[in-house]
């Protein structure tokens, strides 16, 4: 099964040389919310995609390019819609939570604090039209 | 318990503001009851990396999903908007975005401008000396000169725009509307003790850098140094009162299960707009069958719960709109007045947002079909994240008896304390506002060089602004508490959150909220110097 769901992360959430990003693979997706019940929905995606790769391509899901896997998933998608999202979804908010992958984005300092980002000085002299306009709520005469 | 001369039930944002208040005064023993326990800033969610996650949970908005300890059962499935709140030292202040707008001048008299609502029974300026000491107590950022508002005493420099609130304004600009950066309960710099923001973002999930305005660090280290003292984890579950309709004491139950009798001279309510009316109607006797105060079927009558439209644009470049505080980073007030040739009475805020974090940006994506899995996602989730800029609607909820909360008793707390029901439906006048309000926004947004991909109202997960189920008026028959504070039907008790206002203005509430507490406390003063 380890194999089957380390497959299925990298063809998800494949690695990138250009952002240098790391594979989905490289992550340990159960360990946080191991009290929800992750293991078992684990087994299910496991069970359902590489059953799907038998049934379409009659090959083990691992051994296929990750072309062909990516194929499967959505084939498996349609089969169990329910499970196949929320998996994706739970890879997805462990992925873009992991500092690894948080300092390869854009996305200035990563917690834990106390390192934050630099608070720029602001032009506002963009406000002038706004002012030139004058008051705009209503005056309330008793 | 020993007797004490005042019980504040509640210990969020009216609550601590009470509390300082009324400690001002050296000679009056008061005890502040909260139910939810105190939250330890050195562990909140922001220290680690995935902070994101605990909205899930611990930090979430949605008290079913969190189920913490001091939470209790709302059933909301009816209402197309839940129920948002934090039952916790602190109240839903921890994890407030702190937009911090007032209520404008024309709130306070709906009914005379406009024919809908009913006016408060007091104006804009009685208000205004509090407004400015609160600010002052909480740490207000912004800028003074806002032509949206009478004059501004002195606020925090406002928090930067960044480049995505920089396009956006350019935007307004052009179209000729009101825009303002935002009234931010965020120290742009140390005020009150408290360090500056370090501008990371996650406010919302609580802030340990402590520059957020959460009255934990606000107003409660001041009242504890003058003499509050403060029990979390005790729930109080009815209201006692006498022969005479006068308040005894409230009925307590501790953290290890007992129930005790806390005697107090006067009882303070700031348990939230379904708290407080929550209380009140769990505290039957002979006198008040259906709940004290109730004796006009009026209490969690009127609920109102601003519902928001929210509009989200892409951009072709990086905005870094997702980096800085969330209570930012412009609001624009130029659909705020009633204007007779729309087809809705009163009017809204537009909130210009933060964009949403990495993982917020990748699920909402990938949900709504612009974010595939495979080879392309890194390339379409780098177009995608810091790019965004949305923009929430707040319109001006306006009362209706039907919105109301009763006590539900199929449900109870771990008290044994029942949970509560929302009945709630959005009007045919805020419906168009909403409306208008998309349009307006995906008019800014188009103007900013923005496309927009998102649109929709009303948003169920954003009922963070729970008003007016205890409403203030001097009708006894049309409302539950008098212009002070003070109960009707009951002479020393009083209520003093947000559940009293009269109408909801199209500001987030708290600004207004502790003013109004200030006001009432410093009334309630008054009140004890006579009744001693
Ligand atoms: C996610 C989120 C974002 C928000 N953002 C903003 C914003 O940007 N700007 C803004 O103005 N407002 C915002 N709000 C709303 C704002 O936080 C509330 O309006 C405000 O905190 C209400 O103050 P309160 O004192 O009435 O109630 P609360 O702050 O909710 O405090 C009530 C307290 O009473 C306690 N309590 C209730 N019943 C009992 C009982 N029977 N016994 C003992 N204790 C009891 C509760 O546990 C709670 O701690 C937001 C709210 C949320 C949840
Ligand atoms: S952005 Fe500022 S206010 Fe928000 S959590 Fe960080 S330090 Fe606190």
């Amino acid at each position: 099964m380890t194999d089957i769901i380390h497959a299925f992360l990298d063809t998800i959430l494949p690695s990138d040389q250009t952002l240098g990003v790391p594979s989905g693979a490289s992550l340990d997706i159960t360990r946080p919310t191991s009290r929800d019940g992750i293991e078992q929905r684990l087994a299910d995606v496991a069970t359902l995609i590489d059953q799907t790769a038998h049934d379409l391509l009659e090959s083990d899901f691992v051994t296929l390019s990750s072309e062909d896997r990516l194929k499967i998933i959505e084939k498996a998608k349609r089969k169990d819609m329910r499970l196949m999202t929320a998996m994706i979804i739970h890879c997805l908010r462990h992925y873009y939570t992991d500092p690894r992958v948080l300092r390869c984005l854009p996305a200035g300092a990563v917690p834990p604090f106390p390192v934050g980002n630099q608070m720029a000085e602001d032009d506002w002299s963009i406000l002038e039209p706004v002012y030139q306009r004058g008051p705009v709520y209503r005056e309330v005469t008793p | 318990m020993e007797p004490v001369d005042v019980v504040i039930v509640g210990s969020g944002a009216s609550g601590a503001a009470a509390a300082w208040s009324l400690s001002r005064n050296p000679s009056l023993k008061i005890l502040c009851l909260e139910q939810g326990e105190r939250t330890d800033p050195a562990n909140y969610p922001t220290t680690t990396a995935a902070w994101e996650l605990s909205r899930l949970g611990d930090a979430s908005s949605n008290p079913q999903q969190r189920n913490g300890p001091g939470d209790y059962p709302i059933d909301d499935s009816t209402s197309p908007i839940s129920i948002a709140n934090f039952n916790g030292f602190g109240g839903s202040t921890i994890l407030y975005s702190g937009h911090f707008p007032r209520m404008h001048p024309s709130d306070f008299a709906t009914h005379t401008l406009d024919g809908v609502g009913d006016d408060w029974p007091f104006t804009y300026a009685d208000l205004e000396p509090y407004f400015t000491l609160n600010e002052k107590m909480m740490g207000v950022a912004g800028l003074v000169g806002d032509p949206a508002y009478p004059e501004y005493d002195a606020l925090l420099p406002p928090v930067p725009l960044g480049p995505m609130g920089r396009r956006v304004a350019e935007a307004f600009n052009t179209l000729g509307w009101h825009w303002w950066p935002s009234y931010s309960a965020v120290n742009t710099r140390s005020h009150g003790g408290r360090a500056p923001c370090i501008n990371l973002g996650p406010c919302n999930t609580g802030c340990s850098q402590g520059a957020k305005a959460s009255v934990d660090v606000t107003y409660w280290p001041s009242a504890l140094q003058q003499g509050v003292t403060v029990l979390t984890g005790h729930t109080v579950q009815t209201i006692e009162h006498d022969a005479d309709k006068r308040v005894s004491g409230v009925h307590v139950v501790t953290p290890d299960g007992n129930r005790v009798f806390q005697p107090a001279r006067i009882v303070v309510l700031a348990c939230g707009g379904v708290g407080t009316p929550r209380l009140l109607l769990n505290s039957k006797s002979p006198a008040f069958p259906d709940g004290l105060l109730n004796d006009h079927d009026q209490v969690g009558r009127n609920l109102m719960l601003h519902p928001l439209a929210f509009t989200e644009a892409v951009f072709d470049e990086d905005l870094q709109s997702s980096l800085g505080p969330h209570g930012c980073c412009i609001l624009s007030q130029e659909f705020y007045e009633t204007d007779t040739t729309r087809d809705f009475k009163r009017g809204y805020t537009m909130q210009i947002l933060r964009g949403a974090p990495p993982a917020e940006t990748a699920v909402s994506a990938y949900m709504s079909r612009r974010l595939p899995i495979g080879p392309d996602h890194h390339p379409a989730f780098s177009k995608l994240f810091n790019h965004t800029a949305g923009i929430a609607v707040i319109t001006e909820d306006l009362p209706e008896p039907e919105n109301r909360i009763e006590l539900d008793p199929e449900t109870q707390d771990a008290t044994g304390m029942p949970g509560i029901k929302v009945h709630y439906r959005v009007s045919e006048n805020t419906k168009k506002m909403l409306a208008h309000g998309i349009d307006k926004s995906r008019q800014v947004l188009e103007a900013a060089g923005g496309k927009v991909t998102t649109a929709f109202a009303p948003v169920r997960h954003t009922g963070w602004h729970l008003m007016g189920t205890t409403r203030m008026g001097t009708d006894p028959r049309k409302s539950v508490v008098k212009p002070n504070g003070q109960a009707h039907a009951i002479d020393n008790l009083f209520i003093v959150d947000s559940s009293i206002f009269t109408t909801s203005g199209a500001v987030n509430p708290v600004a207004t909220a502790q003013a109004l507490t200030l006001k009432i406390c410093d009334n309630l003063q008054d009140y004890l110097r006579q009744a001693s």
